[in-house]
């Protein structure tokens, strides 16, 4: 493993981004979060009932998940790039671990919100949803708060 | 790091702000900021999540002028809604963004990435202050005027975050 994350530090890729992209690959890594984070804020606000009650459900999360997604591409492509400018750093960096971690876990909450409560959104579509639709709201805006945090607290190690 | 912007200034206003932030990085208030472990990463995280609400609520107001994202609201009723969230949030911007200065007014006060982002956020605000307007308006229709503002609006955010993180690996004066 070790290796495998030196070898890629050691890329022609990883020191161009350590020696000069990194500032600007970071700058667009957090035009790209921010555009992930704040959609989603929308989508989990109207989830747990606090904003555009005006609006179907689906009609919020149609128009926002694309953008999601998009912003989300982004971020990964260009979090990988700081990554691999720093792969054997960042690997036994704790902040870092932990956002993995918790992008796993919103990865995961979202899954089961689609798979399962999201099923019979019909019947709450227009209205206020259920309370498992509701707490999965709210653990996503904890979880996506702790992203943030710990993202940010990488560059504090 | 190179120098990213180039910004020039006269001696003395430069001897101004180092004294200035000399002074304000001994205050009470800034040396609390400093040395409360972890109270840097809050302020900034906090900073970060308004501005993704207001880049989002910028791209819907956007997009809702040029006919698409939320086309079931009505325009007039988005804007005042979207619009007030960016007035909110940039309460909470300012408010995180000057304890982020007086916890380290070298880091800001003679950075030109710093000044490059408060001349884009004073174009945005003017800009968000007419198409406020416009919307309240215009109903239906927005003028192509007004389609493009958008488009300038969410490429000045977009510079405004960019701005905002190369604060961190630009040079002082």
């Amino acid at each position: 493993m070790n290796n495998f994350l030196q070898a890629i530090q050691d890329s022609a890729l990883g020191i161009a981004v350590a020696e000069s992209w990194f500032p600007y690959v970071e700058s667009i890594h957090v035009v790209a979060l921010a555009l992930v984070a704040g959609s989603i804020f929308v989508v989990d606000t109207r989830l747990i009932w606090k904003t555009s009650r005006g609006l179907p459900f689906t009609h919020v999360a149609s128009r926002l998940l694309p953008w999601t997604w998009g912003a989300f591409v982004a971020a990964a492509i260009t979090g990988t790039l700081l990554f691999i400018s720093n792969a054997t750093g960042y690997a036994q960096n704790t902040p870092f671990i932990i956002k993995i971690i918790l992008l796993a876990l919103a990865g995961a909450n979202m899954a089961y919100f689609h798979f399962v409560t999201f099923r019979d959104v019909a019947a709450w579509d227009m209205g206020r949803p259920p309370s498992n639709a509701i707490v999965a709201g709210y653990l996503s805006l904890i979880i996506w708060a702790g992203v943030l945090f710990f993202g940010r607290l990488i560059g504090f190690v | 790091m190179p120098h990213l912007l180039n910004r020039q200034t006269s001696g003395e206003h430069l001897e101004t702000l180092y004294a200035f932030s000399a002074w304000l990085a001994g205050t009470g208030m800034s040396l609390f900021i400093q040395t409360t472990t972890g109270l840097i990463a809050i302020i900034q995280t906090i900073h970060i999540a308004a501005l993704a609400t207001v880049a989002v609520s910028a791209l819907l107001l956007s997009l809702r002028l040029a006919g698409r994202g939320f086309t079931s609201e009505p325009l007039a009723r988005l804007a005042q809604r979207f619009v007030k969230t960016i007035w909110v949030m940039l309460v909470l911007l300012l408010v995180t963004g000057l304890l982020l200065i007086i916890a380290e007014p070298a880091r800001t006060i003679t950075n030109p990435a710093f000044y490059w982002k408060m001349a884009m956020l004073a174009a945005v605000v003017v800009i968000t202050v007419w198409l406020s307007r416009v919307a309240r308006r215009e109903a239906e229709r927005p003028s192509p005027a007004a389609v493009a503002a958008g488009v300038i609006a969410l490429l000045l955010w977009a510079g405004i975050m960019i701005a905002g993180r190369l604060i961190a690996y630009t040079e002082s004066l």
